[in-house]
Parts: C-alpha cells; structure tokens; sequence
C-alpha cells in the first residue's frame, strides 16, 4: 500500500511538474520526431482541453499555433529557398521581414488546418525512412482528418546554429517551398519585392472573410 | 451500357462548348514544361471556378454546417468505401499482389463489418490504406508524364489522368450504382463530399499571386506523390538557393534575428 502510495504521489508530482512545464518546454536541441511528437501533443492537449473556444476564436488559435508552432520553424532558411534568385539581390533586413510575413503566412494556413485534426491520438509520427541528412531530415506523419481521411504530412528539418528546425511542410506530397516558391518568384520578377511583401502582410484582411467560411 | 453511352454524347457536347470557349485567351506568363496548352487549360480554369464559387463551394459549405461531424464521417467512409474497387483493381493492374489482397480484405472488412463502409473498421484494426487509380497506372506502366489539362467541369487534371476516368465508369461503385438505379443524388453526394474535403485548405489560394498556376503545381507534385506511392523524393533544396558564393546566416541565429523562441 505505501508503495502505491508513493508511486501515485510520484506520478502526481510528475504530473504536476509538467504542467508547470511554460511554453517554452520545446527543447529545440530534440531530435527532429521527437520534436514533431512533442510541439503536436503541446497542441492537441491544448486544442482537445478547449476546441469549443478555438473553433469560435480564430485569433485565440492563430496564437496558440503562433506560441508552439512557429518556434519550430526556421523561416529564414525557408525564405532564402522560397526567394532563391530574388533572394541574392535583398539586404538581410528584408529577409527578415519576407522571413516574419512568412511565419504569419504559416500561422494562418496551419489553424485553418488543424481543427480538421480530429485528435491527438490520430496523429502518428512514423518512422524515418531514405536518406536523412543534417541538412535535410525528413519526419513523416499521418493525421486522421475529422472526415475520417488519411493525410500524410512530412516535416523538412535542418540542422540550425541553435537546434533542429523546420524549413518545409510536404502536405500529400505538396511542399509549401516549392509550391511558393513558384508563386512568389514570378510575382517579384513582375512587381518587385516590395510589392510582394505588402500583398504577403495584407493576407491578414483575406482571413478574415474565410473566417466564416470552412 | 447504353445510358453511359448517352452520358458520354452529353458530355461532348459540352465539351465542345467548353473548347470553343477555350479558344479566346491571352494570359502570359513564363511557360510551363508541363502546360502547353495553358490557354485552354486557364479560360477552363476560370469557368470552372466560377462555377465552383456560384454552386460547388456553397453546397459544400452548407453540406458541412448541417451535416454532424460524425454523420460527415459516415459518409466520407461509405463513398471511400464504394470508390475502393478503382483501388483494387489498379493495385492488381500494378502488379502489387500482396497490395492488392490487403486491399480486398480491406474492402471485405469494411463492407461487412463497417456496415456497408459506413465505419472504417479497417483503420482502426490497422490494415493499411491505398489509392490507386487509372492514371496512376498508366504512369506505372511507362506514361510518365502528361501535359496538364484542366477538364471542363471535374477539374485540374492530365491528358493521362482524364482519360483514366473513362474505365473508372466500370469500377467505381457510385457511378456503377448510378449507371443501374438512377439514383443520381449519390453522385452529387459524391461530387459535394469531395468538395466538403477541400474547403479546410483552399485559404491557401489566398496566397495565390495566380490562381491558376498554384493549383497546377499542387496537383502535379500530389499527382507525383500518389504515383510514387509517398515515395518522392524531396525537392532540390541545395538548387533553390543558387548560392554561387556563401551566404552567411550565422548572423540571424547569433544576433537573435531569427525568431525568438
């Protein structure tokens, strides 16, 4: 009995200590599927505790996904691929912004995503397969989607100065990368980098009429 | 037999009103390997969209305000279910034997048991999952690659993809139902459950300098990606930065330009 006991207080101390946990639990020097599991399940427990509000409250969500998400992210080296060409000829400044409007451009697209997630438990991170590389390391999962559909997403990581990150998100096979890239490349070459920032931070008004809409 | 006959002298006829609409175009942009007939393939697009934005993408959206999540699931699992046999026999015409026994059993399983595939038991009891077509096939079979077609009404396609359609009439288990009962509101049950699985992801098209180009690129890589079974390989990062000398980014992680964590 006294055993039981201790282990239950050993179990609730632990419980408690990870609740006490702030948001920046992320260990960022994990290795990348570990990564993927821990920053998901941050999310789902926070989305599964109170999905009423974040359905209701795409802003309360977009912070959320903002807080746990984004942190993953290496948005720089994700411009630096997405602007290539056009990307030589700006200062790092303008990286930098190109780099902050990208991650908002993320936040937005991943809330919409995730409350078609059904739960956490229908997230699986599967094993590592091909050719891994500290320059590209590929984690794969599947996501239940509340229609009851399969989704493979695969997590593009690097290794970083300050730990491993994410520079792509493959959805069914379609790289955000690529798939930007090929947009906003033309984009620049037509109507100047600029321009394309200013449409890219203007995103937020269009959210807010497909707010109502999915 | 002769009902899908007379389906078909429908479809072209409209198909040649489409055409004919396809003839005045003008977009310019660089050219895409894949795309040489892109001034068809953008007037289709722009029908089809508008059609989309008037019909599909409401009855859509009102398919889902009013259809319970779990109902919503039902359904989604029932019409997969009927589309499976596209699957199997695509699996058997890949030569994927072992695939294909898998799949039958799947089909078995959730037919029985799944109520008719109203629950996919199969998932739950871990049996793998495919999606095989005929296009799918053709490009195992050596039609790698085909000029993208935007098809009147169905949507971003390929020559190969489209005309992997046709055999689809015999083999997917909605349109056999249609073809024999009549009952043609499973298949606008179909086309509005397809669409329904969209809608979470289009705020993507919001990012969209070009409409059009966007969702030709996100169809070919799927398209890719479902050929290859999930076995593509990642793009060429390394090509995408075009570094003739080194760009040094120290600078983002030491000085905390990149994101503060």
């Amino acid at each position: 009995m006294k055993s039981l006991l201790s282990s239950l207080g050993l179990v609730l101390l632990l419980g408690f200590s990870i609740g006490l946990q702030p948001a920046l639990a992320v260990d960022l020097k994990a290795e990348p599927q570990n990564l993927v599991q821990q920053v998901s399940d941050e999310i789902f427990t926070e989305l599964d505790a109170r999905r009423d509000y974040y359905e209701d409250d795409r802003d309360a969500l977009e912070g959320l996904v903002r807080s746990k998400f984004i942190p993953m992210i290496d948005s720089i080296y994700a411009s630096r691929l997405i602007l290539g060409r056009e990307g030589r000829k700006l200062e790092k400044p303008q990286i930098k912004d190109f780099a902050d409007a990208l991650s908002e451009l993320l936040v937005r697209r991943y809330a919409e995503g995730i409350l078609e997630f059904r739960s956490r438990d229908q997230l699986s991170v599967l094993p590592l397969v091909g050719n891994n590389t500290d320059k590209a390391t590929r984690v794969r999962t599947k996501v239940v989607l509340t229609n009851g559909q399969e989704a493979p997403v695969d997590y593009v990581f690097r290794k970083t100065p300050v730990g491993w990150r994410v520079f792509d998100v493959v959805i069914e096979g379609i790289s955000y990368v690529t798939t930007y890239r090929n947009q906003f490349g033309e984009e620049i070459r037509r109507d100047g980098f600029d321009s394309v920032l200013n449409r890219i931070r203007s995103g937020d008004v269009d959210t807010d009429f497909s707010k109502n809409e999915s | 037999m002769t009902r899908i006959l007379a389906h078909t002298r429908i479809i072209s006829a409209i198909l040649v009103v489409f055409l004919l609409a396809g003839c005045a175009s003008t977009e310019q942009r660089s050219p895409h390997p894949k795309d040489p007939w892109e001034g068809f393939n953008r007037s289709m697009y722009n029908v089809n969209r508008g059609l989309d934005k008037a019909i599909m993408k409401p009855l859509a959206q009102g398919y889902k305000a009013v259809t319970p999540d779990f109902l919503e699931e039902g359904i989604s699992n029932a019409l997969a279910n009927l589309r499976f046999p596209v699957t199997i026999v695509n699996l058997l015409l890949q030569g994927k034997l072992e695939d294909t026994g898998i799949a039958l059993g799947r089909f078995v399983l959730n037919s029985t048991f799944g109520i008719g595939g109203l629950v996919d038991v199969a998932t739950r009891e871990g049996i793998p999952n495919y999606s095989e077509d005929f296009g799918q096939t053709f490009a195992v079979w050596g039609w790698e690659n085909s000029n993208y077609l935007m098809i009147p009404l169905l949507g971003p396609s390929t020559l190969r993809d489209g005309i992997g359609i046709v055999p689809e009439l015999w083999t997917d288990g909605v349109s056999i139902i249609v073809n024999q009962t009549d009952h043609y509101w499973l298949l606008g049950l179909n086309f509005v459950e397809r669409r329904a699985a969209f809608l979470s992801r289009e705020g993507a098209l919001d990012d969209a300098d070009d409409e059009y180009a966007f969702i030709r690129d996100a169809y070919l890589q799927r398209r890719d990606f479902l050929i290859k079974d999930g076995e593509t390989e990642l793009p060429d990062y390394d090509d995408f930065l075009l570094d003739d000398e080194e760009f040094d980014d120290s600078e983002f992680y030491n000085d905390g330009i990149q994101r503060p964590l």
